[in-house]
Order: structure tokens, then C-alpha cells, then sequence
């Protein structure tokens, strides 16, 4: 994902901004990282790219 | 509402539906009632749409065309990966994995909205149209297609277990409760004796009331 989407996502469950902690970038993309809830710290991963945005309680066989 | 009530079922359910959709999709909803769907979408050029529940991304090429701002979410990881074969993963979609009934999306912050074959798998699509008509700005466009209640028998059957069909009516009720005052249903369908799609095309309400945050999830 592109940093500047930070502005457009929130957390989906208390609709708070999130924090990018990114662990790989390139070119301008985040391939690797954390979404981090300001609000209740919850953290959503960047997968090969892609933010996996899912609540919590749906994500559990993205770990596979 | 049927057994895909159970989100942790609905999810096993796309893994394996999810290869077949596109060559059960057609079956209800042709690239032609799509172009029709988009005529009446009526996005400009520039204008940043949500596609939700993206799946395949069938819908998605078709937005292309109006606009190049188009964002693709899923909660499905199978049908995201068809999305991907077709558009990449870091192209001109952004793709993300989400919930349609707990949008991870900032309130105003797209300009219409796009949701087609999705909302007959949402065990509650009120609390999803809700959550449409927050993240799109006042004035936009939501657009929802899903499947009519159909009148053959096997696919009453097939509708009253797994999937949610519904008529005018319901459609009337679903989008109030949620909040919108103008829309408008179109009947769509391929020929006649085939499966009916309900397209509705909702404008969200300019009036800014009170958001409440959505319910978080109770503890598990």
C-alpha cells in the first residue's frame, strides 16, 4: 500500500486513524508492516502489500 | 437469513466459491446490465469509489472505465487473488482485505460507492448500508446490486438457505433503516426466465447527523 492512504483508512472497529509502522518499502509502496490503531492499539497487518483490514475476529486463518 | 450467518462458515464458503465465480456470476449479472449498472453509477473522472466486496473484480474493470481512483476491498483472500491476477497487487486498484459491516475507511472519505453480487452473503446488510452511507460524502453515490427474489423453486430453495434475496419492499426497508431518503431500484435481468438482479442507486443524504461510532464487536 501507498503511505498517502493512511488519510482514507481507519480502524474498523472504532473508526480511529491509524499509525503505519512499516518493516519493508519499495518504490514508494509498503510491502511489509502494521497498521496500529491510535485509539485502541489494535494492529492490522500490511501483507505482500496489501492491508489485511479485517477485524480481529475475522482474520485468524490469514496467519496460514 | 440463512447459514452464512456464521461468518467463520461464509468465510470457508467463498474459499471454494470463489472458484467458480466467475463462471457462475454471469449467469445473473452480464457485462451489459453491468454497463447499464454504471450508466447509472454515473461517476465522473477522478472521483475515488470503494469497490465493496470486490471478489474477482469483475465490477472493477467495468469501473475503470469511468475513473481511475478505484479501491477494491474483500474480506475473501480467494477471491482477492483473481482481483490480483487481473490488476496486480500495487497497480492502478488498491486493494484491501475488510469488512463490509465495519468499514475500515474514514467517514466522507470516498465519492461513491460501489457494492455488486456482495450483499446477498452479509448476515446483517442494514449495518453494511449503514457503513456505505458513512465513508461516502454527502451527495454521493451508492450503488447496490443483489440478487431478486426468484421465482423458480430451486432457486427459493437455494435463496431461503444460504442467501439473503429481496424484493422492492425489503430493499425499501433495508436502505431507510440505514439511514438514506433518496434511491431507486432497478429490476435487472439477463432474459426472461433468468435470475433478476435488484440494482439500487442511493444518494447519501447531505444532512450530517450525529455519528455514532459504529458498535465495536463484543469481547469474544
Amino acid at each position: 500500500m501507498k503511505e498517502d492512504l493512511l488519510d482514507i483508512v481507519c480502524c474498523p472497529l472504532d473508526k480511529s486513524e491509524l499509525e503505519l509502522e512499516a518493516i519493508r518499502r519499495d518504490e514508494g509502496e509498503i510491502l511489509e508492516g502494521r497498521l496500529v490503531c491510535t485509539e485502541c492499539s489494535e494492529e492490522y497487518p500490511i501483507e505482500d502489500g496489501i492491508p489485511n483490514l479485517l477485524p480481529p475476529d475475522m482474520r485468524e486463518e490469514s496467519a496460514a | 437469513m440463512g447459514i452464512l450467518e456464521n461468518k467463520a462458515r461464509a468465510r470457508l464458503f467463498y474459499k471454494y466459491f470463489s472458484n467458480l465465480y466467475d463462471t457462475v456470476n454471469p449467469f445473473i449479472w452480464n457485462e451489459e446490465m453491468r454497463d447499464q449498472a454504471l450508466a447509472w453509477f454515473d461517476v465522473d473522472a477522478g472521483d475515488r469509489v470503494l469497490d465493496v466486496g470486490c471478489g474477482t473484480g469483475f465490477a472493477t474493470e467495468g469501473l475503470l472505465q469511468h475513473t481511475d481512483e478505484v479501491h477494491g476491498l474483500d474480506q475473501s483472500d480467494g477471491q482477492l487473488s483473481k482481483a490480483f491476477a487481473k490488476f496486480g497487487k500495487q497497480g492502478d486498484v488498491r486493494f484491501y482485505r475488510g469488512d463490509a459491516e465495519r468499514l475500515p475507511f474514514q467517514t466522507n472519505s470516498v465519492d461513491a460507492l460501489w457494492s455488486s453480487g456482495s450483499i446477498e452473503y452479509w448476515p446483517n446488510p442494514v449495518d453494511a448500508l449503514e457503513e456505505f452511507r458513512r465513508v461516502t460524502r454527502p451527495g454521493g453515490t451508492v450503488l447496490v446490486v443483489g440478487p431478486d427474489y426468484p421465482d423458480s423453486t430451486l432457486f427459493q430453495k437455494l435463496a431461503d438457505a444460504i442467501m439473503l434475496f429481496y424484493d422492492e419492499a425489503e430493499a425499501d426497508r433495508m436502505f431507510a433503516a440505514a439511514g438514506f431518503e433518496t434511491f431507486e431500484h432497478h429490476i435487472q435481468q439477463r432474459k426472461p426466465g433468468t435470475p433478476r438482479a435488484i440494482t439500487t442507486v442511493a444518494t447519501v443524504p447531505e444532512s450530517e447527523e450525529t455519528e455514532p461510532a459504529r458498535d465495536p464487536v463484543t469481547n469474544p
